[in-house]
């Protein structure tokens, strides 16, 4: 009984952890840009969710269109102006859009800071549980779960079944060729980036039904979208999204049998155990 | 030329590029006249390669103009070239390793109406059939041979009226690369025109009607196939003697 | 000699005080000294403090040089061992009957540990995937000191009565001062030198003898110490620690800011930087609290685009600053051949490979693969593209491990030792396209080789006569990026033979020569004996340039070896022809 609770909360949560995921792996896997303010769009869509259901009283649920348009729009202006100048840098471009990534991470977590402050809040939407059979479903994460599970399952879908998704792939997987294809990879790029932080968005928004935010967590959502992709392999969709679900259920195990603290470690324990035990999954190929 | 009402499907006018301090081209001039099959030939590091990248909007020139049936694209994006009738099939082929064959096709016809996509996809089926078996399998678990058929067909899926193809015989055995050029006369028909960058002297030569030798960045040497067949300077310059 | 020796004999042999580069040089370095010790006689106890803090900043923007600078791995974790070191002088101090300095300096040693056990691991994955790993770590120990009571837990630890300001001041400014030694080092050494070569381009570093994995080890260990020490005596001024501060992510931020504004990777980016920005920040804050954060993010984020190199690079473009050529003396001198290389006694072959397979997934690159040269050969490997020719050379100097096969080398099986360790014994490799390292000169490029070559114990001279032979001697202290085409394939040539070789490996190095550069080339290849080159190896396109200089041709064809012989008849047997210049029609 009890197992299955936690594997049923551990799989609502693996959801949500896919959309956390897919979100970074899409301009990862795209671009190689590694965008460390993917914590920060996550905390700033989810703390506007706080601010504006709070003061207008609307459901969160609505506030997830708009916020993914508003924030993809952001990206798209981010990718235009600091992401893409570093793209003539070649073999740097790497590197370089770690750092500026880093410094745009700080700008957007002082901006929640300013706006926000700095106190943990959540948003107080669904606050009871459904009981079924004995099984307590807490209703927030039976929502932001199944939504989450949603978005990421509708992107996969277009990116696979759809020849706008497809051709996302393609300059991914060969640049040159895509662009044989009369694929403007210079345009994927901004779409897949605004896409990016636009799904982050997205994420926010469900997240903080289920727990609370404040700024200085924007780099825990980072590390843990990074922790789900590197086990489930980079640019890998179904591989991230097992990885995100087993995450979950592993952490809604621990959490509940080792205590708080443990759940919010083991995603970096898990990290740097992947790093030293099956390093070659990140080995950089021979050139 | 003969006949001056006719305009070239390519033509290439004192192209000049490189990278940073390094020339590569030094000034390149060339024509392909329409339903041509015309090979560039040379030695490695000569300037095949950059020379159809830089037609194919990869490199900017930094000097001369490329025209495409008359009309001046120089400069223009790549992506913007491909759409406008120049197909490319890189060395080394790009392709997409995790998208599969029919991936491929569709993405290369992503331009065209449905019905001329269609339309392309069965001439291309007949032209090779490995292909419509292979429909469904990725890419990446091709084999050399099957992968150039791919990048060809994609290139074409294209609707082309120019295709650059790029040392085609890399990797490849002669019987596979002859049987590849024996699908030439039939693209020519289709109303497509070829400009062939290749390192094997006799490939080349077999399967071109006209042929120009690269040396250094420049053309050294131009003619018909069987003049350049017969010239002896041809393997000296190709051999680096 | 250990690693360790080595490392020894170069600290003595940068004798950094004697080679403090340029007059520019000499301003800053006076300047910064007479600031720091008119501090304490003329500040008040606010500008003590500020003046604490800005040596704090300075130590540890010079410490997270020392790795992301020079090695061009960032590391967004280095508050790991601030952290670590508080807590260690912390807990030596209330717990033990260590003195300060003890427990401090031992704070210090406990960084350096942990970055030696983790580097291994961590040093050999993608730079992105280091950053991570390091953000990673912070984020643990914050956690686990969090929890763990014996520390204190979230409440902290206070230490017993505080330093005076002007000890604390004084233990800064030691500490700043040992970092910036420890850049300066870098910026003189060799091991520098091989740092900033393995930022560049790790694999031709490599191949010509750069140690990768261990100098990586020790610019992190090194990088780890300053962090730690700072720790330690922040909390003595302080007078209490706790998980938040000891461990708070804006102390990475402030510093990446201000090595990055400095100018990265220089000797002065770090001192200016932190400087600066620490003053300026100051003053801002007055009139913007708590926007910290953004404000720092703003510059990084300029920075990058705007003025990548920093102070220091902006200060570079009116010549000031430049950073001085590496083991270099004033004038190029003479230099002398160097004495033939010690062989082992006997007819042993200089190598010997022996059924060589290579796979790559499902493709097989070389099949059954075997080849012998003995001393005095030159054997040149020919085939068309795709043939496998460079996974060949790619598999005998080890960037690519085979599935089958046994390669030896001077009767020793060199099979699974590492690329370096078979440069320096003397296997020396040109690559197809030249990979020179672009922001050194060409000087830096060949004594990087030389110093890990045969004729290491006088690298110097080495060098020295090795540009000379190759003609670029009035073009050493120019930058490689700098070079013509013709002068960087004589760049990679002299870098081959810097590192005394025994056996060459020449990777299509003729191509796109014009006649006069070849026939220089060939001249070079005939005279190798006589620089105590054993054998040689060319990979060639352009048959006829080495035809009648191979003694033997090796023909490749889909991984196969499906011809050897003397060149004539290998030229001219069918299966040949028929492979290489296509079936004749």
């Amino acid at each position: 009984m009890l197992a299955l609770q936690l594997a049923i909360n551990g799989i609502l949560l693996g959801g949500l952890y896919v959309l956390l995921a897919q979100s970074l792996n899409l301009i990862f896997g795209v671009m190689g840009v590694v965008n460390l303010a993917h914590g920060g769009f996550i905390v700033v869509a989810g703390l506007f969710t706080y601010w504006f259901t709070i003061r207008s009283g609307v459901s969160p649920l609505v506030v997830l269109p708009m916020a993914f348009i508003a924030m993809g729009a952001i990206g798209a202006l981010v990718q235009r102006f600091l992401i893409e100048p570093l793209m003539r840098f070649g073999s740097r471009a790497e590197l370089l859009s770690l750092m500026i990534t880093f410094g745009l991470s700080y700008l957007l977590v002082d901006l929640a800071l300013q706006l926000w402050g700095a106190d943990f809040v959540s948003v107080p939407y669904l606050q009871s549980s459904w009981t079924v059979a004995g099984l307590a479903f807490n209703q927030a994460l039976v929502i932001a779960g199944i939504f989450a599970a949603f978005i990421s399952a509708a992107l996969y879908a277009w990116l696979n079944l759809t020849l706008s998704g497809k051709a996302l792939l393609a300059a991914s997987q060969s640049p040159v060729g895509a662009i044989c294809c009369g694929i403007d990879v210079g345009r994927v790029r901004l779409v897949a980036f605004a896409l990016g932080v636009g799904l982050a968005a997205a994420a926010g928004v469900l997240v903080i039904i289920v727990t609370p935010l404040a700024p200085e967590t924007a780099d825990d959502f980072t590390l843990l979208a990074f922790v789900i992709i590197a086990l489930g392999g980079l640019g890998n969709y179904l591989g991230v999204a097992a990885a995100a679900l087993v995450l979950g259920l592993v952490q809604s195990a621990a959490g509940y049998f080792l205590g708080g603290s443990v759940e919010y470690i083991l995603p970096y324990v898990l990290l740097l155990g992947v790093m030293m035990l099956r390093p070659q999954r990140f080995r950089r190929a021979a050139s | 030329m003969n006949d001056i009402a006719a305009v070239p499907a390519l033509t290439v006018d004192g192209l000049v590029c490189g990278i940073g301090p390094l020339t590569i081209l030094q000034g390149v001039s060339l024509a392909v006249q329409a339903r041509e099959v015309v090979v560039v030939l040379g030695a490695n590091g000569a300037g095949k390669t950059a020379l159809l990248r830089t037609i194919a909007g990869l490199i900017t020139p930094r000097a001369g103009s490329i025209r495409l049936f008359g009309e001046a694209i120089t400069g223009w994006p790549a992506h913007r070239i491909a759409r406008a009738g120049i197909g490319h099939v890189p060395s080394g082929r790009e392709l997409f390793p995790r998208l599969t064959v029919a991936d491929h096709l569709e993405l290369g016809g992503r331009f065209c109406t449905p019905a001329r996509r269609a339309e392309l996809r069965r001439r291309l089926f007949e032209m090779f059939p490995v292909l419509a078996e292979r429909a469904a399998q990725r890419a990446g678990t091709l084999s050399g041979g099957e992968q150039q058929m791919v990048a060809i067909a994609r290139a074409l899926m294209t609707d082309p009226r120019v295709l650059l193809l790029d040392e085609p015989s890399t990797g490849l055995a002669p019987k596979i690369v002859l049987a590849l050029f024996q699908t030439f006369p039939e693209l020519r028909r289709q109303g497509v025109s070829i400009l062939l960058a290749e390192q094997s002297l006799s490939l080349g030569l077999s399967a071109a009607d006209r042929g120009y030798v690269i040396d250094h960045g420049r053309i050294v040497l131009a003619g018909t196939a069987a003049e350049l067949a017969a010239d002896k300077r041809v393997a000296d310059t190709y051999l680096g003697r | 000699m250990s690693a360790w020796e080595g490392f020894l004999r170069q600290a003595r042999a940068a004798r950094i005080w004697s080679r403090l580069g340029g007059t520019s040089d000499v301003v800053v370095a006076a300047a910064a000294l007479v600031a720091l010790l008119l501090v304490p006689l003329t500040a008040t106890a606010y500008g003590l403090q500020l003046a604490t803090d800005i040596l704090a900043a300075v130590a540890l923007a010079y410490g997270w040089n020392l790795i992301s600078g020079f090695t061009g791995y960032l590391s967004f974790g280095q508050v790991s061992f601030y952290g670590l070191g508080a807590y260690a002088t912390a807990l030596l101090v209330s717990r033990t009957p260590v003195p300060w300095y003890g427990a401090v300096l031992l704070g210090g040693i406990l960084g350096a540990a942990v970055a030696l056990l983790l580097g291994p691991i961590m040093l050999r994955l993608r730079g992105i995937l280091f950053a991570l790993g390091m953000l990673g770590l912070a984020r643990i120990l914050g956690i686990i000191f969090n929890n763990w009571n014996f520390a204190g837990a979230s409440l902290g630890l206070s230490l017993p009565a505080a330093l005076t300001p002007l000890a604390v001041y004084g233990g800064m400014a030691l500490v700043a001062a040992a970092a910036f030694a420890c850049n300066a080092f870098f910026v003189h050494s060799g091991f520098g030198l091989d740092a900033m070569s393995l930022n560049e381009d790790e694999a031709a570093a490599v191949a010509f003898g750069v140690p990768a994995t261990r100098v990586k080890v020790i610019a992190f260990v090194l990088s780890a110490i300053f962090p730690a020490l700072v720790g330690g005596l922040v909390a003595w001024n302080r007078s209490y620690i706790d998980p938040t501060s000891a461990f708070k992510p804006s102390l990475d931020l402030e510093t990446v800011v201000f090595v990055l504004f400095g100018g990265i990777g220089t000797l002065w980016g770090p001192l200016f930087g932190a400087a600066v920005l620490m003053v300026i920040g100051e003053e801002l804050l007055v009139y913007l609290p708590n926007f910290e954060l953004a404000l720092f993010g703003g510059v990084v984020i300029l920075t990058v685009l705007v003025l990548p190199g920093g102070l220091v690079g902006l200060a570079n473009r009116f010549g000031w600053l430049r950073r001085p050529l590496v083991l270099a003396p004033a004038a190029l001198p003479e230099g002398a051949p160097p004495a033939p290389r010690a062989m082992p006694a006997g007819d042993v072959p200089v190598l010997e490979v022996r059924g060589l397979t290579v796979r790559f997934g499902g493709l097989v690159a070389l099949s059954n693969v075997s080849l012998t040269l003995r001393r005095g050969e030159i054997v040149s490997i020919i085939g068309a593209n795709g043939a496998g020719k460079t996974t060949l050379f790619n598999t005998i100097t080890g960037f690519i491990t085979p599935s089958v096969g046994r390669i030896c080398y001077l009767g020793r099986d060199v099979t699974r030792l590492p690329t370096f360790r078979r440069a320096r014994l003397g296997m020396a490799r040109s690559f197809q396209i030249p990979r020179l390292m672009r922001s050194l000169t060409v000087w830096e490029n060949v004594v990087l080789a030389s110093r890990h070559g045969g004729q290491a114990h006088r690298a110097v001279a080495h060098t020295a006569w090795v540009l000379r032979i190759t003609g670029l001697a009035a073009l050493w202290r120019e930058p490689a990026s700098r070079l013509s085409p013709g002068h960087q394939r004589q760049l990679e040539l002299a870098r081959v033979l810097a590192l005394h070789p025994a056996l060459v490996l020449l990777d299509e190095v003729m191509a796109g020569m014009t006649r006069e550069e070849r026939e220089g080339v060939r001249n070079v290849i005939r005279h190798l004996p006589e620089f105590g080159v054993a054998a040689v190896a060319c990979v060639e396109h352009v048959i006829a340039a080495v035809a009648d200089l191979s003694d033997r041709m090796v023909v490749l064809d889909f991984g196969h070896e499906i011809a050897a012989g003397p060149p004539q008849s290998v030229l001219r047997d069918p299966a040949v022809v028929r492979a290489y210049l296509g079936e004749p029609l």
